[in-house]
Parts: structure tokens; sequence; C-alpha cells
């Protein structure tokens, strides 16, 4: 079959298998920062942002993205305020969860730009980091709640 | 770096074995056994579709049998040796196309007896999983093998300093425990990921590894070939832990790519991440006697060490158990007697602490069953026995730069143990850094500065970024100017291999060397290596375990619901000896790391098998910690000292923290010896109480 999207603020014309998922899609338009991981949408590491809900790419079918606004991190500028305090904390290790941290951390921030610490801990609880991030990457969350709070 | 100055890392453009491509690529799928021990009867690939390549039997038949530590595997299993060999292979243009035509294939079987416990396959009439295995024991580089022939030990390892008769009879008190410990996945979120390409008689591997020079062994051993035609690209890891050492999927897709004329990628699916290689699961049994005084007078530690279906670095891994497990203390009796023993499980080998977490839960354990046999504090028994410098090992070493006391002091003071020791446990521990060990470096100036490089593997522990600093601050330049390429075998100088938190260590010596021979000739190039001698008798564990020690310390405090079994840990502390902090952001991530893993392993982290099959391979059913399973207060430090070396610390406060918790248990009377501590156990241990 065949649909359209936004992909990262340009228009995409994709063909797809109506059983495929969106991360078959995006990975063979060069998206490689979502990345297959556990294969049941539990990891988070396959995360993109559709209409800026984080959802797994590996359970959300390529045809239910049709017509919506996909952000993977490839279209997050370095300027990104989650981006640079994600830098500034230093709150990765070896980077292959860490787009899919990103995303879920700026679609958290746009609908709660103050969360306390049970709430960044309940928002991340779908991401997986086994290199154990989760300290430094809740105080980027921190840092960058302030900065995006202070700039406003 | 990006041209942004964000490292690839964050932007998601990052590259990792995973997304390596050659033109004209195809992919493997793997035919692999249902059954945990069975004679491959017949492979009918009949049904393969023309366009596919399929790896049989017949094909691998020049192959010979290869092994880190024991030359025991072959490229494809005539005898399948757990639930998850690979029998026969496919290449096709797409995944899809090979998973469809690796479906296709069928094998006949003939099922042997299987034996899935440690202690059972050395029971008589066990079946013998590799009666041939003992022959290549000469060949194990780096260390001495010791093989029991006409048995599945695949390796025993034994101390034997002064005499256990004497000390123990010269004991008033004597406690004997215990401890199990299971199979765990190291689940890097990377899963294994090989790419294979041949030219004529030259064969480049693309691969996640942390070993890339044993691996171009075992692989030149496996093919017949020089090591030099057999060239190792270590791009950066998504994760590993030991996950991705030696030969993993290299051999199959190194022949599949033989066979197919093209290059070859294999990349895991998570369920296969279950039987590729695991944590050695141990029981282990200490008996522990002292005076009334609480002066330690003699130990005796037995460990049998599950290696699964082929030793890989067992033997390695039971040596390091079996010498870490005596503890940071002064004894003057000690026996250990560890073997590396063979089952049909998947194949166990080198996990983040490499044997110490099993040892030190066992003995850490029984320490705090010895304080209450004496009734002293726990804190106060291990003080009175803590090595320090000019103390002899139970290696006969010397010991020196000691920091035990330290360790355990600030670990004790963090969760207010001495004021409150009820609901709180601690842990110090002594780990060794591999040894012997060689670590070569070269840099060579460019026109905006300078490239170093080395064969070490970044894996998320940051050993690229250290190198970085380290050269920016001996040649005196930023360290954006500094240039540190990815491992390759054909220019990288030579390295033991990025395991056992030696890598900064070790490449900071290597680097000054380096420098000093690049001042010394021109400023244009220089090159440095750095030689650890040692090693340990593997029949009376003498010698020097460890040239420079790993030491560190853990305490918890935790409250119990009695009802549930569950337990909730308040405070988690890891104190870790760093020396000379080189890159605090990546120090601080490495302790962090650690004690999130060791959480893992404490509470909840396990394998399940049945009949020898993963019943839990995936994610949803085998549970890696997330954000919420954090303690409220969750927190660590780095010990430093003027003047001192860098001390390795990437696995340092993951072991301590299982037998801080478990100790905790213990202080509120839930005696708990068997890992993870699930509230089933908890409350059963409550039910003895």
């Amino acid at each position: 079959m065949k649909a359209h999207l936004i992909l990262n603020g340009r228009p995409l014309q994709y063909e797809c298998e109506p059983t495929e998922m969106l991360l078959g899609v995006l990975q063979r338009e060069g998206c490689t920062s979502a990345r297959a991981t556990c294969g049941l949408g539990v990891c988070g590491a396959c995360t993109v942002l559709v209409d800026g809900v984080p959802v797994s790419g590996c359970l959300t079918l390529a045809a239910q993205a049709a017509g919506r606004e996909v952000t993977t991190s490839e279209g997050v500028p370095g300027s990104d305020p989650v981006m640079q305090a994600f830098a500034a904390a230093r709150a990765f290790q070896c980077g292959w969860c860490t787009p899919g941290f990103l995303l879920t951390v700026r679609a958290l921030l746009d609908e709660n730009p103050d969360p306390d610490d049970a709430e960044i801990a309940e928002a991340l609880g779908g991401n997986l980091c086994r290199c154990g991030c989760y300290v430094k990457i809740a105080d980027a969350v921190r840092a960058a709640s302030r900065e995006l709070r202070g700039a406003a | 770096m990006s041209a942004a100055g964000i490292d690839p890392r964050l932007t998601g453009a990052q590259r990792y074995a995973a997304h390596a491509e050659r033109p004209g690529m195809w992919h493997a799928a793997f035919v692999r056994s249902p059954h945990a021990h069975a004679r491959v009867d017949r492979v009918d690939a009949s049904a393969v579709p023309a366009d596919c390549v399929a790896l049989l039997p017949g094909d691998v038949e020049d192959l010979r049998r290869y092994g880190c530590q024991a030359r025991d595997q072959r490229v494809l299993a005539d005898v399948a040796r757990h639930v998850g060999d690979v029998v026969a292979a496919v290449a096709a243009p797409t995944p899809a196309a090979a998973a469809a035509a690796a479906r296709a294939i069928e094998v006949d079987y003939t099922e042997l007896p299987a034996v899935f416990d440690a202690v059972e396959a050395v029971a008589p009439g066990a079946p013998l999983l590799h009666p041939t295995a003992a022959e290549s024991a000469h060949e194990a580089v780096s260390i001495g093998v010791r093989p029991l022939p006409g048995t599945n030990v695949c390796h025993r390892f034994r101390i034997r300093h002064g005499d256990v008769a004497t000390g123990f009879a010269d004991a008033d008190v004597v406690v004997q425990r215990e401890f199990r410990t299971p199979s765990a996945a190291h689940a890097p979120m990377e899963p294994h990921a090989t790419l294979a390409e041949w030219d004529g008689g030259r064969l480049t591997l693309t691969t996640g590894t942390q070993t890339p020079f044993n691996l171009r062994t075992d692989i030149a051993v496996a093919f017949g070939m020089a090591e030099e035609d057999v060239r190792v690209i270590a791009p950066p890891m998504g994760g590993s832990f030991g996950a991705k050492t030696f030969v993993r999927l290299e051999a199959l897709v190194a022949a599949l790519a033989r066979k197919a004329g093209r290059p070859v990628k294999a990349t895991l699916e998570r369920t296969e991440e279950f039987v590729t290689l695991n944590r050695h699961p141990a029981t282990i049994r200490v008996r522990l006697g002292a005076r009334r005084d609480g002066t330690l007078v003699a130990k005796e530690l037995d460990c049998w060490v599950d290696t699964g279906a082929y030793a890989d670095c067992g033997p390695g891994v039971a040596t390091k158990m079996g010498y870490a497990g005596v503890g940071p203390y002064r004894i003057p009796h000690v026996r250990v007697d560890a073997l590396a023993i063979y089952t049909n499980l998947p194949p166990n080998g080198a996990f983040r602490g490499y044997g110490a977490m099993q040892s030190v839960w066992a003995s850490e354990r029984t320490m705090d069953a010895l304080a209450e046999a004496l009734d002293t504090s726990p804190l106060e028994l291990r003080r009175k026995n803590l090595l320090r410098d000019g103390d002899a090992f139970a290696t006969g070493e010397v010991m020196h730069d000691v920091h035990f006391e330290e360790c355990l002091d600030a670990a004790a003071r963090a969760v207010g143990y001495a004021e409150n020791p009820r609901g709180a446990g601690l842990c110090v521990l002594l780990k060794g850094m591999q040894t012997p060990s060689r670590a070569a470096i070269s840099v060579e100036r460019t026109p905006i500065g300078y490239v170093v490089r080395s064969a070490s593997c970044e894996m998320g522990q940051g050993v690229r970024e250290s190198i970085r600093l380290m050269a920016a601050e001996q040649l005196g330049c930023e360290p954006g100017q500094v240039e540190v390429p990815d491992p390759d075998t054909d220019t990288s100088p030579y390295d033991t291999r990025t395991t056992s938190s030696r890598s900064t260590h070790m490449m900071g010596r290597a680097l000054a060397e380096a420098v000093r021979d690049l001042r010394a000739n021109g400023g244009e190039r220089g090159y440095g290596e750095v030689v650890n001698e040692g090693g340990l008798d593997p029949d009376t564990g003498q010698g020097v375990a460890s040239t420079h020690w790993h030491q560190g310390a853990a305490a918890a405090r935790l409250s119990v619901d009695e009802e549930t079994g569950r337990v909730a840990v308040e405070h988690v502390h890891g104190v870790a000896y760093a020396g000379r902090v080189v890159d605090r952001a990546g120090a601080e991530l490495q302790n962090e790391g650690s004690m999130i893993m060791g959480l893992g392993t404490a509470l909840f982290e396990a394998i399940d098998f049945a009949s020898g099959q993963v019943t839990n391979a995936n994610f949803s059913d085998y549970n890696v910690p997330s954000v919420g399973d954090l303690p409220t207060r969750f927190t660590h430090e780095l010990i430093e000292r003027d003047g001192a070396e860098p001390h390795g610390l990437g696995e340092t406060v993951l072991p301590p923290v299982p037998a801080a918790i478990g100790n905790a248990l213990h202080s509120l009377g839930i005696d708990v010896h068997e890992l993870p501590m699930t509230p089933e156990r908890v409350l059963e241990a409550i039910d003895r109480r």
C-alpha cells in the first residue's frame, strides 16, 4: 500500500505492507536513531513521536502513521534545550537508548513543563537504559524543564 | 563529535555494528537445536529456495575447533549441547527471506541425556559433554587451564595457603553456609551484530566486540588462516557488559560469507540473545573460622561454576570467583576449590564483575553469619581483619595501595550503619584486574592535532573519552584536537582486550610511554607499550592475581513488607577507590550503572530454564531495572588520592550491592542464600526465622 506522512517536517511518500510496522519504514528512510531492540514495545528504544505523542515504532503499524507528523531524533536540532540538557548532564553512555529518551522527554515537557520526580519516573518508565543512566537522565529532565520555563 | 559539537550518541547519528552495510550484502539466519543435548543426524536443506545459500555440516568440515580457553566449539554443532546451539545457517537477500529459508531446513536429531546443574554435572553417572576437550588445555593463552579428563570439569582452580585443618582447629567459632546464584542476561540494548566480507583469502569482520585481537586469533585457528589475513574492525557497541567477547557470531557469518561469495551480516533477535552468552550460575559453599576475639583464622571456599555448553572464558571466571571469594582479609589458612563445569545450558562467559559478584555474595554474607555467631558488629568484624599495606593475600602477593578500610567506612557512614545497624547491611570487596596483560598505543601528529590508535573498544564505558582526555593532557592540546578511531586490528597496536576495567589504567600508562617516545623522536609519532607480568599457579593459587586491585564497598538500608515479602530499598551507597579520576562524569556513570545492574541482580534478575529451554527470553518476562527501580536515596562516591594512578572502576560497585542488601535483610533475621531476593524467597526466609 502507498501512503504519506510528514517526517521531521518534510512530506514523505512511502510504500509498505499492510502488516508492516512504522519502524521498518523509518529505517528505510535512513532514520537509524529508532532501533529494533526488544521486538515487543517494552523498551522504548524505537520511540518516535506521532503527532507529538511517543509511540513504539515496532508496535505502530506504518499505516497508522498515514497523514500524521512523525518526529525522530534526526529531526531534533542540536540547539534543542532537551538535547543541550542531556549533553550538559552527560546523560548517556552507549547511546543506543538515548534518542528514545530524548523524544519521550520532549513529549513530557510539552505536556507537563514542571514535572516532579514521581512524574518524571512515571513518564520515563517505558524507556530502558541497560547502561544505567537514569540518574543523569533525570538531572537532564530537571535542567531542561528549568531552561524551558525560564525562557518562557 | 558531530559538526555541531554534540556527541552523535545524543543526536542519534551514531552507527553501531547493527547498522553496518556493504554493497551486495546478504542477511543471515540461524537454525538452532530445540534440544539441550542431541546428535545431529541429518540436515535437509532441500526446501531452501534456490536464491538463498544454506550453510550445512559439509560446508564446515575443513574448519577447526576453537575457543579462547578450551578449544571445544565448532562453527556448526555436530552435537547440539544446548537449546539454541546453531546446527545450520542461511544467507538470503533480506532478513525476512533468511528467516523463512531457515524455517525450511529440517534437522533430524537423536536426543542424548542432558544435565542442567553444575553440582549434578560432576556427580557419578552424569553425561559427559566434551570427552576430548581436555586435549587443548595447553593451548589456552594467558591462563593455565586444568581440566579433569573424563569429567565435565573444564578447569579447576585451587588456592592452598597455609593449612586449613590447623586453622580450623585453632578456631573458637566456625560457620558454614551454602549460596546459589542464577544465570542472568547481559541484555545489552544493541543485540549482537556481525558483518563478514572476504577479499581473496583475506577476511574482514565488522563486529561488536570487546576483544578484537582475541577474536582474530580464534577465527584464524578456526579457518586455518594466518592471523594477518583476518581483520577485525570494532565499531562502538550499544552496550555489552561482557556479552560481546571472543567468538560469538563471527565464525558462522564468515563461513556463510565464504559460501555465498558475498558479504553477509547477522543481527540477532532478542530471543536469540538469551541463548548466546549468559552469566555463570554458581553454587558456593563457605566455611569460615575465627577466634573468640574475631580474628579470622581459616576459610574454605568451594565453587561449582556452571559454564554451560562451551567453556568460553569459564576457566578465567572460575579462577577470579575463587580468589575474589577470599575477600579483602588477612586469613592465614585458606583453601579454595573452584570448578568450571560443563552443563547443557547455553554458554556462560564474561559478565560485568567476572565471577566476583557470585563469590562476594557468598563470602560477605558469611561474614555477617560469623558476626552473628560471635555476637559482634559486622562492621567491627570486617575492620579487624581487613588487609593493610604490606599484608600478604591468600595468593602470597603483598598488597600495596590498599584502601579497603576507607571504602568500608565511607559506605557505613553513608547509611548511618554504626548508629543504627538494624535494617542496614555492608559489603567490602576486592576484585582483580586481568593479569598478565599487555597494552600498546600509538600517537601520530596530524595537521590539526593528533590521532591516537588504541584497540580499546567503546561500549558506553567512555574509554574513548578517557583516552582523548589523557592524550590531551599529556600532549598539551585540546581534547577536540585528538582523534581516537575505532579499533582495527590492521592499524591498532595490540591490546589484550577491553575487559576487567583495565583500559583507562593500562592505556594511560602506555600513552605516557608513547608520548615520551614521540617527544624523543622528532614529535611526529610515538609508540608505547606496557606489559604486566603475573598470573596464578592454578594448582596452588600462588603468584600475582592482579598487579593492581579494584577496591570498593556498598551499604544498603531497607525495609520489608512482611506480608508480601517486598523489599523496599531506601538507600544504597556505593564506594569505589578511583585513585585518580580522568573523566568525572564518565566515572560517575560507571558507578551508577554498576549499582543499578547490582540492584537488578539482587532483587529480580534471573534467566529461567525448563529442561534447558529459556522460558523468559524477552524483556517483558526478564526484567532489567527501569527508572522506577531506583531507591529514593541512590548515592555513591569516588575516593581519590593525590598522585595516584587511575584505578579501574567499571565493575567495582556491582558485586557489593546484592551482598549489602542480603546483609541488611539478615540484620532483620531474614536470611536469604539464593539470588535474586524475590518476595517469594523473602517470605520463605521469614517463615524460617
